[in-house]
């Protein structure tokens, strides 16, 4: 079966049960926020599904309990039991589809008929919210940032629908302008921007990272607004504001409160002879305000207050009651912690893992093999009990020793294999970002892929998404060159980027090749020395492709880099860093009017590390391999202290000393007074060493990520267990040398 | 170059201030923190731009070149240079 199906039926099959799951569950408890929103993003996550493999049956069904889930969690309507009915039609005939789709391997004949009339139930009376009529308690149960813009709007009356933007902290990366899809928005109103977390002092501002929300209303219909927003459905908070409230909306809940602030004046004033009559009355106003709002829960919150304040003789607690609903007139509480589950998804998704058979099988057949060496060493026990001289047990011990090696080294590249994944997971998610990409930059280009087939560890795989987008969203914005250009240098029309990925040894290649006009390493080492990147000199120094590999340094991510140079530019550095934290490498190479091609070099598997073992202060420390330059024993008094730190100079350049043993806080013992033995390692184009008490020997570990209280560790990447029993720490080079 | 400091000490916006921008930008409202901002030649900005513009605080010469910029993002400025500072998300 086509794979892309086979994904596709595997992963609608968990989401159509976890949706039903949450669907029986909200028709026990309608109020339940958080089922509701699984409920909504399991219709969503669907309806993304169907349309990969061109479903549209199918997508317009999901469509309609999505749409309708949706006003529901706008506070259009409450959930009522016919809404979860419809919903769980569409599940159950969703699951019959797929099942149709298994034996067929096609989409199923008749679907869209089927899908006209469960689509029709949703169109029903009752069914679904009416947008023209207002439910009564909508006005009062809107959300204060609601108020504030329809108070700021100059024209409220032609003010149909409220929408609230919730941009991911990194869209921009993605290549989203959150305040431009706003700006589109037909009929603007007006529009208010704030900061999701309070603004930071200047200087500690990432400008990378979107900080906004951005609260919009606007004249029009609901289902227009949803539309124009549909991209970033999970980002946004849709409100139709029904028609006649536009002037009664905004003076109920202000009318509301006014009456409220009343009770509150007239329960404190109560004097003595008539406190239990006043307090009554101010008690019972109260709550039939709240009552006539349809904030039922709430007239009974204030009750409760009542009955204490009078059995207290104490007005406190009912005026405490009523000021708190003056406060949070809404459930605002709910409604981030909305934005937090949706933030968290795919981490959830991630935790689950589709594994083929064959492989499980293959860790069962190896722990039956491991079960006959376990028998025969016990053989070897026993004859050593009996008094076996050491010359005849060897040979014995030799043999069932290498048995357990090639065995355990199977096992190992077993339990591995079950964490790897194609390429192809990644890698299908770009044709369409492609095309997006281009329409939106009006720079159509064509992406070829290949090798998406190889494999690689699940986790290399699933973070490489975000550097692969950024190289070719860069490929596209700055390496294409115009129509006039590639017409003049004979190239086809439209431009190819190729996507590639293949294995070698024991790295996984990706690259990201574009045919466009090259980068110009003149002006990149123009624009290095202009913004102090290095020296004249040093860039003098440099060939051509090594200027050109200065696109990855930090700070040469300018709008200068991007506008003057033919190149890319920004934030390639952050390419850079997410591939190294991965342990892979990053390199570019280009050729003027022909084309960059960005190379990839990641580890297999980032569980298998190479390592070079360093004593320090007597405990045994890891250094990952792929980093290490060189070590060195240097004189002491080569060493220059530069403030509170130290340098040395190695072949002419001055690289900063990090004393081990004080970064990671472990007791020093004493030194050779001469010389000090250091350890060389490059990072990202930076030198550093480290100074140890002795050099140890190069091991390939299993390196365990810290869990619980010492992740946070600072400097640790992890530890291994050797085979003396002894704990290796493996450092974190990017967190010791930042 | 679409931001960049005049001689006269003034940040200007010109043109399309795309969001690799906002950190030159950035990096001019930090080391000049009382420079004027001028945006009158301002044709678009990207959110990076407005998101650095409303954590300086500045309220910006306009009005932009740019009609969505003008009608609804500059009185944004407006607003903050009069109350002194922006509101964080009421919770």
């Amino acid at each position: 079966m086509n794979e892309l199906l086979e994904q596709f039926l595997i992963e609608s099959r968990e989401l159509a049960e976890q949706t039903t799951d949450d669907l029986l569950a909200l028709e026990q408890s309608p109020e339940d926020r958080a089922r509701l929103d699984s409920a909504f993003r399991g219709f969503h996550t669907l309806k993304g599904g169907a349309g990969i493999v061109e479903f549209d049956a199918m997508g317009r069904v999901v469509h309609a309990a999505e749409d309708l889930l949706a006003s529901v969690r706008a506070g259009d309507a409450p959930l009522s039991a016919d809404m979860v009915g419809h919903c769980l039609a569409c599940l159950d005939q969703i699951g019959r589809w797929l099942d149709a789709m298994e034996t067929e391997e096609r989409v199923p004949a008749g679907a869209d008929a089927v899908a006209s009339t469960l689509v029709a139930r949703f169109a029903e009376p009752g069914a679904r919210p009416a947008h023209g009529t207002p439910a009564p308690s909508a006005a009062s149960d809107r959300p204060p940032w609601l108020r504030d813009l329809l108070g700021r709007c100059p024209d409220v009356r032609r003010a149909g629908v409220a929408v609230r933007y919730v941009p991911h902290g990194e869209c921009y990366f993605r290549g989203d302008d959150p305040l431009a899809l706003v700006g589109r928005l037909n009929g603007l109103l007006a529009l208010a921007i704030h900061p999701r977390n309070a603004w930071p002092q200047l200087d500690h501002l990432d400008p990378f990272a979107c900080n906004l929300v951005i609260d919009a209303l606007a004249s029009g219909a609901r289902d227009a607004v949803a539309d124009h927003f549909a991209a970033v459905a999970g980002h946004v908070e849709i409100h139709a504001l029904s028609e006649g409230t536009e002037a009664g909306g905004l003076i109920v809940p202000e009318r509301a409160a006014e009456i409220l602030r009343a009770q509150i004046a007239l329960a404190s004033s109560s004097d003595r002879g008539s406190f239990d009559a006043t307090l009554t009355s101010a008690g019972r106003t109260a709550g039939n305000v709240l009552r006539h709002l349809r904030c039922d829960a709430k007239a009974a919150e204030i009750d409760a207050a009542l009955a204490r304040s009078l059995a207290a003789g104490e007005a406190t607690a009912l005026v405490a009651a009523i000021e708190t609903i003056l406060a949070a007139p809404d459930e605002a509480g709910g409604r981030e912690g909305t934005a937090d589950t949706a933030a968290a998804r795919p981490a959830t998704i991630a935790r689950t893992l589709h594994v083929d058979v064959g492989r499980v099988d293959a860790i069962v057949n190896l722990t039956g093999e491991l079960t006959i060496v376990k028998n025969a060493l016990g053989h070897a026990v026993r004859l050593a009990q009996d008094g076996a001289d050491a010359a005849s047990l060897a040979p014995l011990l030799k043999q069932q020793h290498a048995q357990l090696e090639r065995l355990t080294a199977e096992l190992q590249r077993s339990a591995l294999s079950i964490r790897v994944l194609p390429l192809r997971q990644v890698f299908r998610r770009f044709p369409p970002l492609v095309r997006e990409i281009g329409k939106r930059l009006g720079k159509s280009a064509r992406l070829v892929m290949a090798g998406e087939e190889t494999e690689a560890d699940k986790v290399v795989v699933e973070a490489l998404y975000e550097p692969l987008m950024h190289v070719i969203r860069n490929a596209i914005d700055h390496g294409v060159d115009s129509p006039e250009e590639r017409n003049a240098a004979g190239k086809p029309a439209v431009p190819v980027i190729r996507l590639s990925g293949r294995r070698e040894g024991e790295h996984v290649i990706v690259e990201i090749e574009d045919d466009g006009r090259g980068i110009d390493a003149a002006k990149v080492r123009h624009a290095a020395a202009m913004q102090g990147v290095a020296t004249p000199e040093a860039l003098a120094a440099l060939s051509d492709d090594e200027a050109v590999e200065l696109i990855f340094a930090p700070g040469l991510s300018t709008a200068a880099t991007v506008t003057t140079l033919s190149g890319r530019g920004v934030g390639m550095d952050a390419v850079r860093s997410a591939i190294e934290r991965l342990g892979g490498r990053v390199t570019v190479a280009s050729r003027a009017y022909q084309g960059t091609t960005v190379r990839l070099t990641l580890p297999f598997t980032v569980m298998m590390t190479q390592v070079l073992t360093v004593e320090v202060a007597g405990q045994l420390v890891g250094i990952p391999f792929h980093a290490v330059l060189e070590t060195v024993q240097l004189r002491r008094d080569h060493i220059a202290p530069v403030g509170d730190a130290r340098a040395f100079a190695l072949r002419g350049r001055t690289v900063p000393l990090v004393d081990l043993a004080r970064e990671l806080a472990f007791v020093e013992g004493p030194r050779s007074s001469t010389v000090a033995s250091i350890v060389v390692v490059a990072l990202g184009g930076e030198l550093g060493g480290f100074e140890v008490d002795r050099f140890g020997e190069r091991l390939d570990i299993m390196l365990k990520p810290m869990g619980g209280l010492l992740s946070e560790t600072p400097g640790v990447a992890g530890t291994t267990l050797l085979g003396d029993g002894r704990v290796l720490i493996v450092l974190d080079l990017e967190e010791l040398l930042r | 170059m679409t931001v960049a400091m005049s001689s006269d000490g003034t940040i200007r916006l010109e043109g399309i201030c795309a969001d690799a921008d906002a950190e030159p930008l950035l990096r001019l409202l930090v080391e000049h923190r009382d420079a004027a901002i001028d945006w009158r030649g301002c044709t678009g900005a990207h959110s990076a731009i407005i998101q650095v513009l409303l954590a300086a605080g500045v309220n910006p010469l306009g009005p932009p070149a740019n009609a969505f910029l003008r009608d609804h993002v500059a009185p944004l400025f407006g607003a903050i240079a009069a109350s002194g500072g922006t509101d964080p998300v009421r919770k």
